[in-house]
């Protein structure tokens, strides 16, 4: 019997990887706590953040140490679209958010268009640092520094009435990225993937080549925006309150934390760094209060195992996880590829 | 009118410290083509340890000196043990090993301090002066920050320009190969460096905390302000960083003071950008790139 | 003076030097020859501790230098005049002088030596408190074999010195070189393309091919050598 073929086409053979993963995560939501449930989400909810970045980031190499702002731009967009009509269907309400999230990408990306390392950096640090505010500069409309309330989504009573609202947010939240990682996926490695990662590894050449080096990184900036917006919309279901605090230079510095210590450049490394940034705090927590600790400990631990882990992490692991993996993996298929060879070779020469 | 003049004196006086933050943002630019995202957080854990030595007793004057010395300490080590290994990776692992310090600090200072706000004591009267019933605009305190800084640079600059070990670090940084092969020690001219970086940064921290109040992320816009003057002067240039950071400190006070205070450091930001897109390479920038 | 034994530098996989060995004396200058990737840079930057070698070793009046840090190999008495003037252009003329003897604890001979620098080059003189940035390619030159001097060393490395050079700048420079190793009984390796003027002021001369060592003879053999420089000389 022939071994299975895979189909040649890239987006047929994503599609029947994404598609029972995803039913496959949908089924697992049944058998596990409300806790993890919500865990689950958070972590959808990150990935498909971390997975924009890492479009923007890893492939194109932008530098963006602002996508927490843009998270926010999703969630304000989601909460006030709530606040004066609470009834607006959710898949337009999400929808919306993404756009006007995608139209601020492109507004940073054309200012950004001209900027390389330290100033891109640092201009996108300010917008960390200085969009928060706007919230409470506005703050009749924006709710200030106490943030706008948002009510949690409904199952619909086609599942039952008693489907638990943990499970529902996991699956909107697992669904999204699952879409979101397969669109993404398909785009990394078809033409504009490679459009992508030629501007960043020579800007130069690709010019010559004729690409519109400009247009690609504004490109890069509005996809990278668009998943922001989509988690940050999903993100304020998630909390249920938008507030300027939840969005500050911390939320930013998580994000590219998460794709570097996963692997920068990889989207399955923006799963690993998103199942870190979520469960982080939580296996902390449970640690500072087995130990008794203080509430300001309790805080700050997660965050400074971060910085630490970071830190650790670029002098020892610079690939990240993704990366450490597959050198692994490939260190140990060469090692046996190796010792087919020799032993074919010793064969013949016999 | 008047209000014009309570703004300008405000904004020079923070640009004055923003000033500092430039010059030691700009110092290690030079010399490792590395921007330390973390040299803020920096000077407010130093901040932390001298309000904590304050609360034990000790007197602010030895207590800003404890700040500074342990700002020295604090970057000499960060070069030793966390930079050295990668100055000769791509940029971004730098960045990203900047960034990973400045949250941990941010972690540690409430962990190890508390989170809550402090206040930190100034050494002169933060009231403004007034000969007879004319008001002037600043006070001891203002006079204090600006001779300070001033001194600083000043210090500053016999130290780089007359001194031979001023003379190393200047060959380190701008010709690392050639200055080995002329037996200066440039590891050790770079540790320096980063030592006298992080000690303006403990500086800065220092003296804008009686205004700015302590607390675990005070350093941020600081840090942001710094930059941008950096940027505004030319990454490359010390006297530009300078007058850079006190035009940004003019500006944002003003756009404080007329706009709305909230709105300073998306002021800060618009500044940034304008500045960017206009003349990339910045007022006094003698070479046009605008790449790492 | 210099001995060089059985040097093998390797990067990757490329191999850039094999098994190099040689001896320059004191008072003479010996001139290493080549065509470009020969290995002659890599030669010369092993030897003032640059790059690592895989094997072999380099010793200075019967000191192993090899493995040590390029600064320390300097203060041991080693001046390498790098490629393309190797001088710092963000500092002074008088800087970049004081620059090549800031470790040594003679004072009062450091200063000395300064001066016979800008003796022994006029043109610094005008320029001394000018940025090195302004300085003609000359007067570069000048300036970076001048600092090389000022470090009063035992042994000196130059690399390319005729590079963008006058040919007439280039020959008083030679000639100057020449007094000055007799004198300070310095020991010169001198690398160069342009092998017909190293040639007419070396004593020995050898030549790399692919990082090994095809030739070597007293300079005037070697000029005399019409095989041996059509193969490797180019003339």
């Amino acid at each position: 019997m022939s071994a299975v073929r895979l189909p040649r086409s890239t987006v047929l053979r994503h599609a029947l990887f994404f598609l029972p993963l995803g039913v496959l995560l949908l089924a697992v939501t049944y058998v596990l706590d409300a806790f993890t449930n919500y865990n689950i989400a958070g972590i959808a909810i990150f990935a498909i953040a971390a997975a924009g970045l890492t479009v923007l980031t890893g492939i194109n190499g932008q530098l963006s140490l602002g996508h927490g702002a843009l998270m926010a731009v999703g969630a304000y967009t989601t909460s006030l679209l709530l606040k004066s009509q609470p009834q607006f269907p959710f898949l337009l309400t999400v929808l919306v958010s993404i756009v006007s999230t995608g139209v601020a990408g492109g507004i940073i990306g054309v200012a950004a268009a001209r900027l390389r390392g330290p100033y891109l950096a640092g201009a996108t640090l300010a917008l960390a640092v200085g969009l928060p505010q706007l919230a409470i500069h506005f703050g009749s409309v924006l709710g200030g520094n106490q943030g706008l309330n948002v009510a949690p989504p409904v199952a619909p009573t086609a599942l039952g009435g008693d489907f638990p609202e943990e499970r529902w947010l996991a699956w909107i939240a697992i669904v999204a990225a699952v879409i979101t990682l397969f669109l993404l996926a398909n785009l990394v490695r078809g033409g504009t993937g490679r459009t992508l990662r030629a501007v960043h590894d020579n800007e130069t050449a690709a010019r010559i080549a004729g690409i519109d080096v400009a247009r690609v990184q504004v490109l890069a900036f509005v996809i990278s925006a668009a998943c922001a917006g989509l988690a940050g919309s999903l993100f304020a279901y998630w909390v249920g309150i938008t507030a300027p605090t939840g969005f500050g230079l911390q939320l930013s510095l998580q994000l590219l934390s998460a794709i570097v210590i996963g692997g920068l450049g990889s989207l399955w490394g923006a799963v690993w760094g998103s199942i870190i940034l979520v469960y982080l705090p939580v296996w902390t927590s449970g640690l500072t209060s087995n130990l008794n600790l203080s509430s300001d400990i309790t805080n700050n631990l997660p965050l400074a195992v971060y910085g630490a882990v970071l830190v650790f992490a670029m002098l020892v692991l610079p690939r990240g996880i993704q990366g450490t993996v597959t050198s692994l993996f490939g260190g140990a298929r060469d090692w046996f590829l190796k010792r087919r060879l020799d032993q074919r070779t010793a064969e013949v020469e016999l | 009118m008047r209000t014009f003049l309570i703004l300008t004196v405000d904004g020079v006086t923070n640009g004055f410290v923003y000033a500092i933050v430039a010059l030691a943002l700009v110092m290690i630019w030079r010399a490792t083509r590395i921007i330390n995202y973390a040299q803020g957080a920096m000077g407010m854990f130093t901040t932390y340890v001298a309000l904590f030595a304050i609360s034990h007793g000790v007197t602010y004057w030895l207590a800003f000196v404890i700040a500074l010395g342990g700002g020295f300490l604090l970057g000499a080590a960060m070069e030793r043990v966390l930079v050295r290994p990668v100055e000769s990776r791509p940029p971004l692992n730098a960045v990203i090993l900047t960034l990973g310090l400045l949250i941990f600090l941010e972690a540690l200072a409430p962990m190890l301090f508390g989170g809550q706000v402090r206040s930190f004591p100034a050494p002169f009267s933060r009231i403004d002066l007034s000969i007879g019933t004319t008001q002037l605009y600043f006070s001891p305190y203002d006079i204090f920050v600006i001779g300070a800084v001033i001194l600083t640079m000043v210090a500053l600059l016999l130290f780089f320009q007359r001194t031979t070990i001023g003379l190393r670090m200047r060959a380190a940084a701008f010709g690392p190969e050639i200055a080995r092969l002329l037996g200066v020690r440039v590891g050790r001219m770079l540790t320096l460096g980063w030592g006298l970086a992080a000690l303006l940064g403990a500086m800065a921290g220092a003296l804008i905390a009686p205004a700015i109040f302590l607390y675990p992320n005070n350093m941020d816009e600081i840090l942001v302000f710094g930059f941008t003057g950096a940027v505004v002067g030319g990454l490359d240039s010390p006297v530009g960083a300078v007058v850079g950071a006190v035009l940004v400190g003019l500006g944002l006070s003003y756009v404080g003071g007329y706009a709305g205070s909230d709105l300073e450091t998306i002021g800060g930001l618009v500044i940034l950008i304008a500045v960017l897109m206009v003349r990339p390479q910045g007022l006094f920038a003698a070479r046009k790139e605008r790449v790492a | 003076m210099l001995e060089v034994t059985d040097l093998t530098v390797a990067y990757g996989g490329v191999v850039a030097l094999d098994g190099v060995s040689l001896a320059v004396a004191e008072g003479t200058i010996t001139t290493v020859l080549g065509a470009n990737g020969a290995g002659k840079t890599t030669l010369v930057r092993t030897i003032s501790g640059l790059i690592r070698p895989r094997r072999g070793s380099v010793r200075v009046a019967d000191i192993d230098l090899t493995g040590h840090a390029p600064e320390a190999i300097a203060r041991l008495g080693v001046a390498h005049v790098p490629e393309g003037h190797g001088i710092i252009s963000e500092i002074s003329v008088d800087e970049n002088l004081r620059l090549g003897g800031l470790w040594r604890r003679d004072r009062a001979d450091q200063r000395l030596a300064i001066e016979e620098a800008y003796e022994l080059f006029p043109p610094l003189l005008g320029r001394r408190h000018l940025h090195a940035a302004s300085l003609s390619g000359g007067e570069r030159q000048m300036l970076s074999i001048g600092r090389a001097l000022a470090s009063r060393p035992r042994v000196l490395l130059l690399d390319e010195p005729s590079l963008g050079l006058h040919a007439t700048v280039l020959a008083q420079i030679m000639d100057r070189l020449r007094t000055l190793t007799r004198e300070r009984r310095l020991a010169v390796l001198l690398i160069e393309q342009n092998a017909r003027s190293a040639l007419s002021v070396a004593d020995d001369a050898v030549v790399l091919s692919l990082g090994r060592v095809v030739a070597r003879d007293r300079a005037a053999q070697l000029a005399g050598d019409e095989a041996l420089r059509h193969a490797y000389l180019g003339f």
